[in-house]
């Protein structure tokens, strides 16, 4: 559990090979309202480099991301 | 659609209008030898998939707009108006072509379908009506060139996650780094597909063969050219060439991704570095004998999908083979004969457009399924992550029961140390 950010939906994308977590990412965001924050599972290393990426070119925040375990949890605010 | 836009449109037309491409829009005869060419039509006989008929709603706006037939008397020109209806059909030609260039094998006047097709997707992209998911995903390639430093630690932590599964690969002298990043002066750049699947066992052939190499912060894959954006494509290229440039690398090696290594072969002409595919790599190192390969791993027949951009498109055809007679006894080359493969029906950006695409990439590809069918074998082996995908959905599909594999992967499986 995330006590910092609080989570409006999960997308478990463990196992997705790159670019799936972005366009699954990019799709789920949409489901949450404007201001809301959606928490993404990937254990693609690649997501590493496409989230930050893809937040900024698309609009959106990366709030935090949590590299701790074997699965990376990004939060991302949707702000567009 | 108003003069403005089809004006814009109509200067995106233009500047796509060199010495190769009015050739193409007008030399076809219609002979017809192109019909059976393609695999979509091949699969579904519908006239519409063609390929002249792909570059007659191109050619018939080239005729209206740029012609003087066209434009004083259109009806005799057979000349076509640029309105929204034309787009609809560019968008479904293009979209249903995968440029694997099969039909200009074929073709006597060596007409380059995917080269007239670019105009179509030019267009789209002009007109605000191309698949948005692919140029989401150029963007973000884009962005990562411009914000290495956003993410390079964070990247360099996952990536050192992996290196206990190359080792267990290849085993390594403590101390070693078994995935190199940032290395300046190192002799090879690879740049993979950003996925553990496309690092872990390339990393591992390339430390047996004691190569001075390291890893690439960007993804291969080009997802300005699926789009068909001149620009894009650029700037997504662009970021490996400055990479390979700073570490002052005499190699870029490319991955299992066939638009990756067909853009970076074909569009960085004269560097200060060669560029290869990684199976050219790899059969480099087997003669050499720098890797040996233990053919006792693999069990049962098999054959090798080419991927159109690596082999018809890029020229490597002798090497995955070269490589799979050190793999296999029991090698079955599909027919007809490579130069004329059937195209997986995945490429094009269709198999990035995931599902959205599935039942049209099922049914256009029933040709490359009866072609694996028929070699009798239990293991499919390809070189391009595209191809892998789409061919793992064909398994699916029309229950091929082979075992698709990547050729990397079973290098790195057969090492032995």
């Amino acid at each position: 559990m995330n006590e910092e950010i609080k989570v409006d939906k999960t997308l478990d994308l463990k196992g997705l090979p790159c670019p799936m977590p972005i366009l699954k990412t990019s799709r789920g965001i949409k489901e949450v309202e404007i201001g809301q924050v959606i928490e993404v599972l990937s254990t693609d290393p690649g997501s590493l480099a496409d989230f930050p990426s893809w937040t900024r070119s698309s609009g959106n925040e990366l709030l935090k991301t949590d590299q701790s375990g074997e699965v990376t949890k990004f939060y991302i605010k949707r702000l567009v | 659609m108003d003069q403005n836009t089809r004006n814009d449109l109509l200067q995106l037309f233009r500047e796509k209008l060199n010495s190769a491409m009015t050739y193409y829009l007008e030399t076809c005869t219609r002979c017809g030898i192109c019909t059976e060419a393609c695999h979509v039509y091949a699969s579904m006989g519908q006239v519409k998939h063609i390929s002249a008929y792909r570059h007659e709603i191109v050619r018939r706006i080239y005729k209206k707009y740029f012609k003087a037939r066209g434009k004083v008397w259109p009806s005799v020109g057979e000349a076509k108006e640029l309105n929204e209806t034309a787009l609809e059909e560019l968008y479904e030609s293009a979209y249903s072509c995968t440029g694997c260039r099969r039909c200009m094998v074929y073709c006597p006047f060596g007409i380059d379908t995917q080269m007239i097709m670019s105009i179509a997707k030019l267009l789209l992209i002009g007109a605000h009506s191309e698949p948005e998911i692919l140029t989401l995903l150029a963007d973000t390639s884009i962005e990562k060139g411009k914000s290495l430093d956003l993410f390079k630690e964070s990247f360099m932590e996952g990536v050192k996650k992996l290196e206990k599964d190359v080792v267990k690969k290849w085993k390594m002298e403590a101390g070693e780094t078994a995935i190199p990043m940032d290395v300046v002066g190192a002799d090879l750049l690879f740049v993979a597909l950003a996925g553990a699947h496309s690092i872990i066992p390339t990393a591992a052939v390339f430390n047996a063969a004691g190569e001075h190499w390291t890893l690439s912060f960007f993804e291969a894959v080009n997802f300005g050219a699926f789009v068909g954006d001149p620009t894009r494509t650029q700037l997504i290229l662009d970021r490996i060439l400055n990479e390979a440039k700073r570490l002052k690398v005499k190699e870029v090696c490319i991955c299992e991704c066939g638009t990756a290594f067909r853009v970076m072969k074909q569009l960085a002409a004269d560097q200060p570095f060669k560029v290869s595919s990684i199976t050219e790599v790899h059969a480099r190192y087997i003669k050499s004998g720098r890797i040996k390969l233990d053919p006792s791993k693999l069990n049962g027949p098999v054959t090798y999908h080419d991927p159109c951009q690596i082999a018809r498109n890029g020229g490597v055809f002798d090497e995955p083979r070269y490589i799979l007679k050190h793999l296999t006894n029991d090698f079955r080359e599909m027919s007809p004969e490579p130069k004329y493969n059937w195209c997986c029906g995945g490429g094009g950006g269709l198999v990035a457009l995931g599902e959205d695409t599935l039942d049209f990439r099922m049914k256009s590809a029933r040709v490359k399924a009866d072609q694996i069918k028929t070699t009798g074998v239990t293991t499919l082996v390809t070189a391009c992550e595209n191809c892998h995908t789409q061919l793992n959905n064909l398994n699916d599909h029309y229950q091929l029961g082979v075992n698709v594999k990547f050729l990397t992967s079973m290098v790195a499986d057969a090492l032995m140390q």
